[in-house]
């Protein structure tokens, strides 16, 4: 009996340190700040146009993750082909790149004086120093977050739900739409959160490939990054203010899914 | 003046010398949020002074100079000061909240109110720090940029410096102190010393880095 | 009238069969795990595509490889139960139901919906979730769904061996009614000769890819063509009505002034089962001397085989018969086909199931 409690202990330990580590910083921006900051905050409009700018690069990210992410994902697990494996891993590659190399890579391939840069220029199209080139940097780094996620619920599905579809009359795309996506949807859902989360924290390659330049590239975490060394307290308020975003969305996302969940479980 | 720095301070022989390198105003911030190096060196006066002012720094000693330019791409076609001004032309400089950033628009501010507005209307991207000037600059993201002289040298080749106009240029030093609370001040003052007239005072000179004025 | 026919290689499996199934008809696929049963299924629904085949349905070519025609499984009007019922766990019952009713009202189509679950019973379940529903309950939802496309021809992979004993019984009657019901060609799979021969009109054995016999339940039994079926056949099955009798045995009247006990419950119409190998033979009428065996049949011997030291014997009584005897003692009584004998086994060995 003392064995057990003793085990029972230690993992409790483990967990409340675990919870304290993770929180507390956390916590800290809004302890730390003065109570009016983070409202104030958003009266500068500096601060103003970084929330405004990330929001919408990432909105945009996602959604073009989203809309190319899907059917790749869903081809990678229900298909083999040769070279399967290699794809999956280059694919998730950007997952372990650090940030600045990501920003290297990026300027190395699609950059003013990279690969792309001449095929680019003539199109007209430029990417450095534009807020195209800051949904680049958040789409490229975000990306694996969501396609590993998407292969694994897709491969996941029970195959004869997929059967079943076809022999009552449903087309491969249509069997896609209204069985394979409905069953996969937890886990979309939760790589789209990784994805967002990714893309809204990113800073390293968007500084590197983007540049900082306020309502153009400056994104939140730029813009507290130009403000922590000369004035702490705005650079705590916009953190304050990202979190807060950060987890609004969080807990939506999973009130929609937990509501479909609940409503099942229910019955 | 990292690299100088790191082989000069390699040579110290009272001490293990160890480098942390950054923004001299996230330093700052470092030291303000209670971190405590032995020596803290900034790229301008201001910063040691204040931290002087809250009693966290020795009285600031000069060590160095530089000067501010424009930096520009081998194949530039960019002769002057007004060029910057002309209409399509990009720019990157330091954000207002860095050394740079501050020298670039402390120059500006001495030009004609319009060219300095039509200059600041091109730029592109306010950097952290220096090193994001010089790597749009070296990438080709833009046409021009303010940097110092030390990092046209530093880049070794594919950039040319266009030098300021004497009324423009602003003047840039180097300031460093022994911080408050230091485990070792007696080792940081002869490290300071050596700054001034020592080994590291000729890799400073070597490197492009003036006098201290 | 549906006609499959299948070669190929899938796995360690060298599938090679052929079958045709009439319209009204239940051809019953039976044989061991792995002899490729669900993959003829497959074939047939459009869901496996053989190295070569051929499958029609009517005038209707679905797969020909001759030709290179291979219908997608959306296009052919199959009606798929799957083993595990594959129902659709975000869906309802009623939708579950209504997926293959296309576009159209959403009124219209749960009204049609709700319809089928009434012919099962499941009206008041049509909102629920497949997992709040019981075994039996989904197997019934997934059959009304199965159905509900009107399909040229059914599918059914293993009906009765996902539910539990009891179950299984009222569902094998319900699933008798449906099939007697369909005009549709129907194919069943399942492993149990015992479950083939309750629902199939025919009985196909599948072996190691190929179909080793194929007949009636009775004809297999009583003249397996190898060891294999023969062992894969195991019970007899004899139909006739049961009520309660003497010493709390029950007694089942097997047509034809004949009837036999068990120690089993029963009532109304039944199945009786007994191992072949249960029954002794003995030579002339049922007259002679009796042991403990309760029930006595007289019957003819109508077929004879050797299968390695034993002899299955096909009995022609009040019913058809099987039994099993070495070949020193088929010898040794003069058993030969003609032969007068009867067939006494013991009540306690009597199976009884619900029909």
């Amino acid at each position: 009996m003392n064995g057990r409690a003793g085990f029972t202990a230690l993992v409790t330990i483990a967990l409340a340190t675990a919870i304290a580590f993770l929180t507390l910083p956390v916590l800290a921006i809004f302890l730390d700040s003065r109570p009016g900051a983070l409202v104030s905050s958003l009266g500068e409009e500096s601060a103003r146009e970084a929330l405004w700018l990330s929001l919408r690069t990432t909105a945009l990210a996602l959604a073009i993750i989203l809309a190319v992410g899907t059917p790749a994902a869903y081809l990678l697990a229900t298909r083999s082909f040769p070279g399967r494996a290699l794809l999956l891993t280059l694919v998730e590659l950007p997952l372990v790149l650090p940030p600045a190399v990501a920003g290297i890579a990026l300027l190395a391939a699609v950059g003013p004086s990279g690969i792309l840069g001449g095929a680019l220029d003539a199109l007209h199209i430029r990417l450095a120093l534009e807020t195209a080139g800051v949904v680049v940097a958040l789409t490229f780094v975000a990306s694996p977050f969501y396609l590993r996620q998407a292969q694994a619920a897709f491969a996941s599905v029970d195959r004869t739900l997929l059967d079943a579809s076809r022999t009552l009359g449903a087309s491969e795309a249509r069997t896609f739409l209204r069985v394979m996506i409905p069953s996969a949807l937890p886990g979309l859902a939760a790589g789209a959160a990784l994805a967002l989360g990714r893309a809204l924290g990113e800073f390293g390659a968007t500084l590197m490939f983007a540049g900082s330049f306020q309502g153009i590239t400056q994104t939140v975490p730029l813009a507290i990054y130009d403000r922590f060394a000369t004035d702490f307290d705005a650079a705590l308020a916009l953190s304050g203010v990202l979190v807060a975003v950060s987890l609004g969305i969080l807990v939506s996302v999973k009130l929609v899914l937990g509501a479909e969940a609940l409503d099942g479980a229910a019955r | 003046m990292n690299d100088a720095l790191r082989k000069c301070s390699a040579r110290f022989e009272d001490a293990d010398v160890r480098l942390s390198f950054a923004g001299s105003d996230e330093l700052a911030a470092q030291i303000r949020q209670g971190i405590e190096p032995d020596v803290y060196a900034a790229a301008n006066t201001a910063l040691p002074e204040a931290l002087r002012k809250e009693a966290l720094l020795g009285k600031p000693v000069r060590f160095a100079s530089n000067k501010l330019v424009v930096a520009l791409p081998a194949g530039s076609r960019i002769g002057s000061i007004r060029d910057l001004a002309r209409k399509g032309v990009t720019l990157a400089i330091g954000s207002a909240s860095v050394p740079i950033g501050a020298y670039t628009r402390k120059a500006l501010s001495r030009l004609p109110h319009r060219m300095s507005g039509a200059i600041l209307a091109n730029v592109r991207s306010n950097e952290p720090d220096v090193k994001g000037v010089v790597g749009k600059l070296t990438q080709g993201a833009v046409d021009a940029g303010f940097v110092y002289e030390s990092d046209v040298q530093a880049a070794r080749g594919p950039l040319r410096s266009l030098p300021l106009p004497p009324k423009l240029q602003p003047a840039v030093v180097y300031a460093a102190g022994v911080v408050k609370g230091a485990r070792e001040p007696e080792r940081a003052r002869r490290y300071l010393n050596g700054l001034l007239a020592g080994g590291c005072r000729d890799a400073l000179t070597a490197a492009g880095f003036g006098p201290p004025r | 009238m549906l006609r499959a026919s299948a070669r190929s290689r899938i796995g360690a499996l060298e599938l090679d069969a052929s079958l045709e199934v009439a319209e009204g008809e239940c051809l019953a696929l039976a044989g061991p795990s792995g002899a490729g049963k669900t993959s003829v299924l497959r074939v047939v629904a459009g869901l496996l595509r053989p190295e070569r085949g051929l499958v029609s349905c009517g005038d209707r070519i679905w797969l020909d490889t001759e030709t290179g025609r291979d219908v997608p499984p959306e296009g052919r009007r199959c009606g798929y139960l799957f083993q595990e019922y594959a129902l659709f766990p975000h869906l309802s019952a009623w939708q579950n139901v209504a997926y293959a009713l296309g576009k159209g009202r959403r009124d219209d189509r749960r009204r049609e919906a709700c319809e089928l679950l009434e012919r099962f019973g499941l009206e008041q379940l049509a909102d629920a979730r497949p997992r709040t529903l019981s075994g039996g309950e989904r197997q019934r939802v997934a059959l009304a769904r199965a159905l509900a496309r009107r399909p040229d021809v059914l599918l059914l992979d293993e009906p009765l061996s996902a539910l539990d004993a009891r179950t299984r019984a009222s569902s094998s009657r319900e699933l008798a009614a449906v099939l007697r019901q369909a005009q549709a060609p129907a194919l069943l799979v399942t492993h149990d000769f015992a479950e083939a021969a309750q629902l199939g009109d025919r009985v196909a054995i599948l072996d190691a890819g190929r179909v080793v016999q194929e007949g009636t339940p009775s004809e297999l039994a009583s003249v397996p063509g190898s060891a294999f079926v023969a062992d894969f056949t195991g019970a007899v099955v004899l139909t006739g009505v049961a009520r309660a009798g003497e010493d709390g045995l029950t007694v089942v009247d097997l047509g034809g002034g004949e009837s036999i006990v068990s120690t089993d419950p029963g009532l109304g119409a039944v199945g009786a089962s007994v191992h072949p190998w249960e029954i002794t033979i003995e030579r002339g009428g049922p007259g002679g001397v009796h042991g403990s065996a309760l029930n006595r049949l007289a019957a003819e011997v109508t077929s004879v085989t050797q299968i390695g030291n034993r002899v299955r014997l096909g009995l022609a009584g009040a019913q058809p018969l099987a039994a099993e005897v070495t070949r020193a003692s088929a010898s040794g009584l003069g058993l030969s086909e003609g032969a007068r004998v009867t067939a006494t086994w013991k009540a306690a060995a009597t199976r009884l199931v619900s029909l």
